[in-house]
């Protein structure tokens, strides 16, 4: 199925997501499979809990590569994304090493000499071994092709975007003490990003654009039965039609895909067979993490208007719940 | 196929989606790697490659079943077919009492005939279609063809066939028939002449050209603003948040007023052997906070939103912002900007709170804001007012605006008449004035985004 990691077409990339637990619908498998074919990263984007990162975790384990992240939060520069000397190291060694780097320089006579004599040794203290690799420096030099997940890069700076522009285009990197860098092969590159901020043009323009949205009712059920196979599929329908429906209510904060599965997963723990009153106002809080929400979703839930009960005659809901 | 998709790219230029000269090289270079054979494939390349942002995804949706659909004429039956000779007759000679133009478009119908590309072309010439470049101008264009083809007459004169041959005697279920194929392939018809109105609607589009005159727009004054300006301002706004957020970050970083950072003052110097050559601070400059309260009556509305959007593009420097808005009275606005974009937002605010006319009142509003929301302003937070002072003879409250100001770290008034005329008829701007740390004049957009500049500054 796999040559050299790589993926032959997006029917078989998608095969293989599958594989790995990840139901991709053909928008993503195109989008992943075009960004290992042209060698440029993608920028997904959507609201939080959609599986952005797992997509790039489940692909990074579908095409059997490492997946190596990059976590962004503001303030993050190169030393913790790509570099760092290991200065402890260095000093440590040098301490350790005096005596014989009195051996190499007792015979020298001059300072001069000395100097000379220790310039030709310097590249021992500036080599790989004291390089502390960060996840881009790791990502550029593994022999192995690898995935890279630069995560939340909205929370970086837009200084460190700019950086990462450099790395991202050409894949290489110059320290000056070494030379430059390149990498052997090119990772498949992700980034996430939860639109916190405007992204730079530029980073745009590098990028391919996914937009990963809220599942349909479907892709949804899909995913919770292969996630919670315990679950019975009347009760994952069931509960997977009320995360849809709550999705459309006006909410603080709309109930993601992985919160769906940990309601899933609290049904199961309470042996719930049915979604009445009493395990819904008990397991709600598992959806909705704001006050004000559950609120919201327990008066709509559990007295919905007129207007809503015309609406929802045909879903379950309402019927079961309304009294 | 590489010029379609050229045309669809400068459309898409054309409706005011960003798509930069490596970008379309991309979407080329995915089309060659993927082959245009699925059509879902291709979308998909196309759009991954010069979609970049989640709002522009619904331009992209829009346009391209109009450049790369199937043109094929809609499917049409045959109404003459299965006729008697004698039934044909009598179509025939029903078909004589009608005028020539109606008579040949009724054979059309009855033959489920498609307009031919000549014909369509000849409709485009019948109608001025100059300067449609506009998706939503569709249906009216679309319409404008039914009845340069005459369909109301044509629709009418359809019904009189029918009369005639029920007189003339043919069978009522064969009549029937009849009509509702004929109705069925004018239906027919007008779908297809609705793709064409879309079609040649996209073909303008691809022909416009680029006209972002984001310069001009920049310095021109907020109130000769026209809703077309206000779309490129509004990108422009996003661009220049961009640049603002960048220096107000390097700012933050080279300030030097934070505290000692030990451990990082040790780390960075153990290259200097543990001799502290540079030092390090625990933190960077508190963020500010900010209180903006805005008049968004009729004369303010542009100039509040484009500071309501500047402010909310460079959210990520500042730690909290807190927006009022107010007309006659003072509604808090936060909430809005969390869940839309801030045109959308400004909209739905103007929608809870209509302007009226001449009853801006500053007085009540800041009483309001005194009793309700004083708790937002602390010594971190910058006031900000954006408005003209002008309060219709109302009282200004002065004494609540100095509490305020006192209050608050900095007072700063943002006001788009030019100084001369502060002061002059109701305009109450030169006794707000003592108290303010400072006022602009901001009656174009790059003295606002100046302004803005100034304001973060400590």
């Amino acid at each position: 199925m796999l040559n050299e990691n790589r993926f032959t077409t997006p029917a078989k990339l998608k095969d293989a997501l599958t594989e790995q637990m990840y139901i991709a619908n053909d928008e993503i498998a195109t989008v992943v499979y075009l960004s290992q074919q042209l060698g440029k990263p993608v920028l997904l984007e959507g609201p939080a809990g959609v599986g952005k990162t797992e997509l790039a975790k489940a692909v990074a384990c579908a095409a059997g590569r490492e997946l190596i992240r990059l976590q962004c939060y503001e303030g993050l520069d190169e030393t913790k994304a790509l570099y760092e000397w290991e200065y402890a190291k260095q000093l440590l060694y040098t301490q350790l090493l005096r005596e014989k780097l009195h051996d190499t320089l007792v015979e020298t006579t001059s300072l001069k000499d000395a100097t000379d004599r220790l310039s030709q040794e310097e590249d021992v203290f500036f080599s790989m071994r004291f390089l502390l690799q960060r996840p881009l420096l790791k990502a550029i030099l593994s022999d192995q092709p690898t995935v890279l997940l630069i995560d939340e890069i909205d929370r970086a700076d837009a200084e460190f975007e700019a950086f990462l522009l450099e790395v991202l285009s050409d894949f290489q990197v110059s320290v000056p003490e070494i030379g430059t860098l390149k990498a052997a092969h090119r990772p498949l590159v992700f980034l996430t990003s939860n639109n916190t901020r405007e992204l730079s043009e530029a980073l745009k323009r590098r990028c391919l654009f996914l937009f990963i949205d809220y599942p349909t009712l479907e892709q949804e059920l899909a995913v919770v039965r292969l996630k919670v196979p315990e679950l019975s599929p009347k009760m994952a329908r069931q509960a997977v039609e009320l995360v849809q429906r709550l999705r459309t209510m006006d909410l603080r904060k709309s109930p993601s895909i992985s919160e769906t599965l940990d309601w899933a997963k609290a049904l199961v723990t309470l042996n719930a067979d049915n979604l009445d009153k009493a395990t819904l106002d008990s397991t709600l809080s598992v959806l909705l993490k704001h006050e004000s929400d559950l609120q919201q979703a327990r008066r709509q839930l559990f007295s919905p208007s007129s207007r809503d009960r015309r609406q929802d005659n045909n879903s379950l809901g309402s019927q079961r719940w309304s009294n | 196929m590489d010029q379609r998709i050229a045309q669809f790219i400068s459309a898409l230029r054309a409706s005011g989606v960003r798509i930069s000269l490596a970008e379309s090289a991309d979407a080329f270079q995915a089309i060659e790697e993927m082959g245009v054979m699925d059509r879902e494939w291709f979308r998909i390349s196309l759009r991954s490659t010069l979609v970049k942002e989640a709002r522009d995804t619904e331009i992209f949706d829009k346009l391209f079943p109009l450049f790369f659909q199937p043109s094929q004429p809609p499917p049409m039956s045959d109404a003459t077919k299965g006729m008697s000779p004698q039934e044909a007759q009598m179509l025939a000679q029903a078909l004589r009492q009608f005028s020539q133009q109606l008579r040949q478009m009724m054979e059309k119908m009855l033959k489920g005939e498609p307009m031919s590309q000549q014909e369509l072309n000849q409709l485009d010439q019948m109608i001025n279609m100059d300067g449609m470049t506009d998706m939503r101008y569709q249906n009216w264009l679309a319409r404008q063809m039914e009845e340069a083809l005459n369909f109301p007459e044509v629709r009418k004169a359809m019904e009189e066939l029918a009369r005639m041959l029920r007189e003339m005697g043919m069978n009522r279920q064969q009549v029937d028939k009849l009509r509702e194929m004929m109705q069925a392939n004018q239906q027919a018809m007008q779908e297809q002449i609705r793709d064409h109105a879309g079609e040649s609607i996209a073909q303008n589009l691809s022909k416009k050209p680029r006209k972002e005159d984001a310069e001009g727009a920049m310095n021109r004054p907020f109130r000769a603003l026209s809703e077309e300006d206000m779309h490129v301002l509004r990108k422009e706004v996003r661009r220049l948040a961009a640049a603002l957020r960048t220096r107000l970050a390097l700012r933050l970083k080279r300030a030097k007023t934070g505290q000692l950072d030990s451990k990082g003052t040790l780390r960075s110097n153990l290259k200097y052997d543990g001799v502290p050559m540079k030092l390090k601070f625990r933190d960077r400059t508190l963020k500010p906070k900010i209180v903006v309260i805005c008049d968004i009556s009729t004369s303010m509305r542009y100039v509040s939103e484009l500071m309501l959007s500047m402010l909310n593009a460079i959210q990520d420097q500042i730690s909290k912002t807190h927006a009022f808005a107010f007309i006659d009275h003072l509604e808090y606005i936060s909430p809005y900007f969390e869940r839309q974009d801030p045109s959308e937002a400004v909209r739905s605010i103007l929608y809870q709170m209509p302007s009226g006319h001449y009853n801006t009142d500053l007085g009540t509003s800041l009483d309001k804001f005194v009793k309700e929301y004083m708790n937002t302003i602390d010594s971190r937070s910058t006031f900000i007012i954006v408005g003209d002072g002008r309060n219709n003879y109302n009282d200004p409250r002065t004494e609540l605006f100095q509490r305020v100001a006192r209050r608050s770290r900095n007072t700063i008034w943002l006001n788009p008449e030019p100084m001369g005329l502060w002061g002059t008829g109701d305009s109450d701007m030169l006794k707000y004035t003592p108290y303010c740390g400072r006022t602009f004049q901001v009656s174009n957009l790059a003295q606002l985004a100046s302004a803005v500049d100034q304001l973060l500054l400590h």
